[in-house]
């Protein structure tokens, strides 16, 4: 659905966004996360045509965004954080007015922003000048009118920004609603805990550079590793590090009093060997399980750079995330974190006031 | 009939404002106390002696044209102004910009709002217009011109308007801009002209032979083609007498080259009108490129 490949934008000698590549298959609810200032609104405003790349390409429903803007354009539904509305305009007058933009008949307009108004809830809204709307209603509204032409791409730029929880909750159930119609979303946001409840997809952005991208299983795989084990336990604590250290595939992380981290490569059939193994040496374990993370962690792990993604950006997995120089998936989402590849992202910490500041 | 729908749209929440009716109210004042005013001075220089005063009462018609086209061209610069950096100010403006619209059709359907506007203005107008016809003898094809006029100065008062709205940010910016940009016509076009004179008179003082005591303005008349004072001016004398200005109001004694030409009948307005039609669609693709998101070449790295 969309395409994006190897963009570049610089403001002066300022590079906002560096060599980003990514595709985003039809159906997806995609989340565009990152610090301020880390490209998302630039990366989206290219993608909507409001914005020139330096250089690199956009495609969206296989048409060419960069050389056909007009049917670029109809391929693109776009809500703006800020909700701009004009004086002395209903809600109806507000629709008709876009459909008419889009050359559409007066019945067609009427009949499918009739559908529109109610599938946003804003049905007994028509005749309500749209000044008089709460933020919630206007952002709804808003959204409505991006699918007044019926997009293949419908893209929102921080659309919770200054809404109430109530209404971020309706704006969520909204664009979930929209997800199970198979609409193709891309919505950037700080809130990532309800990205992380709404997108099946998200991409990562520091510093001009798409740092993780893919589904948001894989990615967390990817940074918080199926390959970090923690093992509990009672007894046998210098028993089970010789075990786990004399392991070819293993690497101590950390050892506690009860509690082992290990890096390892080893497959499930391998850890159940190395458990069984502690266990036949009579070490006492507790429990065993792989790192959990969320959306906030990922967030912070990558955009502070220890050591999450780093080289030439492949994240691999299930979920089909394909790095340009790494790894590939079966298909879904690619991300190209070409960007990263020479090891941009290996200061630790070197982001950590912007990104705790948006979080 | 496909109607742009940011004339539609803005006619109709202007018209909704109260902001429209003060506007016409406003209007229709000032033209009623310059009509009256007019009528008190004519009659005040009328004598009983005076053959027929009515023939005086014409000037009734150029005092209230005059009148109607300085304010068009007051208020429409400031009503356009607003038109672009308003949307930018709105945050309205990149929605715009992501629908099927072109920068042109936006840039055209904001100055035929304008244009829309100018003329419920000029139609309101006409009660106290149609005085000057009762009482002044004209004739009703001078109203037809008139409107004529009328709808060129707003063009071009609105495409003025226009570019200096794409090129500010600021409203307050565009209008203040859009009156440089008038300045600039009503005094710029008068700078070679001012410019030959001093030279002139500098050659007359220092004795040079060169000079022969007669000033050969008309040399560098020509950029007066741009100068809307002197079209209203053309305009006015070319009703009232039949004749240019030129042949009117100037010893065209000895006078060649492109003025004595354009002298001749309704040349110089008709010419004066191309070129101010030719300078506002200039101003309008510029404004239009000007708010073109993507209007420069993709430099390839």
């Amino acid at each position: 659905m969309l395409h994006i490949d190897h963009l570049y934008k610089n403001y002066g000698k300022f590079q906002a966004v560096k060599d980003v590549t990514l595709h985003i298959p039809r159906g997806d609810l995609f989340g565009f996360v990152g610090p301020n200032g880390a490209g998302k609104t630039t990366t989206i405003r290219m993608v909507c045509g409001l914005m020139l790349p330096a250089s690199g390409s956009i495609t969206i429903n296989g048409v060419d965004a960069l050389n056909h803007r007009k049917e670029l354009r109809k391929q693109i539904g776009y809500v703006p954080d800020f909700f701009g509305v004009y004086d002395n305009l209903k809600v109806k007058e507000y629709m008709d007015f876009y459909g008419s933009m889009y050359r559409m008949s007066s019945g067609e307009i009427e009949r499918i922003s009739d559908d529109l108004l109610e599938l946003v809830n804003l049905s007994d809204k028509k005749e309500v000048f749209v000044d008089t709307l709460s933020r919630g209603m206007k952002q709804r509204l808003c959204v409505a009118r991006a699918l007044i032409h019926n997009p293949a791409l419908l893209v929102l730029d921080e659309p919770n920004s200054g809404l109430d929880p109530r209404a971020r909750v309706e704006m969520k159930e909204l664009l979930l609603n929209l997800k199970s119609m198979g609409k193709t979303i891309v919505i950037s946001s700080h809130i990532l805990s309800e990205l992380s409840e709404m997108c099946n997809s998200i991409g990562i952005m520091d510093h001009g550079n798409l740092v993780a991208a893919g589904r948001i299983e894989d990615v967390m795989d990817h940074v918080f590793g199926n390959d970090q084990l923690i093992i509990t336990l009672e007894e046998g604590r210098e028993t089970a590090l010789r075990i786990a250290s004399e392991h070819a595939k293993v690497k101590v992380r950390s050892a506690g009093e009860h509690e082992i981290r290990l890096s390892h490569t080893m497959t499930k059939q391998e850890i159940a060997r190395m458990i069984g193994t502690m266990i036949a040496h009579d070490v006492v374990v507790t429990g065993f399980h792989k790192q959990e993370g969320n959306l906030e962690t990922l967030f912070m792990r990558v955009t502070e750079g220890d050591g999450g993604i780093e080289g030439d950006g492949g994240i691999e997995g299930d979920g089909g995330i394909e790095g340009d120089g790494g790894g590939e998936g079966d298909g879904g989402i690619e991300g190209d974190d070409g960007g990263e590849s020479n090891g941009g992202k290996t200061g630790k910490g070197e982001n950590k006031d912007v990104a705790e500041s948006d979080c | 009939m496909w109607l742009n729908p940011i004339v539609k749209k803005d006619v109709k929440v202007q018209s909704r404002s109260m902001k429209i009716c003060f506007g016409v109210l406003a209007y229709e004042l000032i033209l009623a106390l310059v009509f009256f005013l007019a009528m008190f001075i004519i009659q005040e220089n009328s004598t009983y002696y005076t053959d027929n005063i009515y023939s005086d009462l014409v000037g009734l018609y150029p005092v209230l044209a005059i009148t109607q086209f300085v304010i068009l061209g007051v208020i429409v610069p400031v009503r356009t102004a607003s038109a672009i950096s308003g949307e930018k100010e709105r945050q309205t403006f990149d929605i715009m910009m992501t629908t099927a619209m072109t920068p042109f059709s936006v840039i055209t359907g904001k100055v035929m709002t304008a244009i829309v506007q100018s003329m419920l203005f000029i139609a309101a107008s006409l009660p106290i217009m149609a005085l000057s016809f009762v009482v002044g003898g004209m004739s009703w094809s001078y109203l037809f011109w008139f409107f004529a006029i009328a709808l060129l100065i707003s063009i071009f008062s609105a495409s003025i308007g226009i570019l200096c709205s794409s090129l500010c940010k600021k409203s307050v910016s565009a209008v203040i801009m859009s009156y440089g940009f008038y300045l600039i016509f009503f005094i710029g076009t008068l700078v070679p002209i001012i410019l030959y004179e001093i030279y002139s008179i500098n050659y007359w003082y220092t004795g040079s032979s060169v000079y022969s005591g007669k000033s050969y303005w008309e040399n560098v008349a020509l950029p007066l083609l741009l100068n809307p004072a002197v079209y209203l001016a053309e305009f006015v004398t070319l009703v009232m007498t039949g004749e240019s200005i030129w042949n009117n109001s100037f010893d065209m004694t000895g006078v060649g080259g492109p003025i004595r030409f354009l002298a001749g009948g309704n040349r110089w307005i008709i010419t004066s009108t191309i070129l101010f039609l030719a300078v506002s669609f200039l101003f309008l693709r510029l404004a239009a490129r000007r708010i073109d998101p993507v209007r420069k070449s993709i430099k390839k790295r």
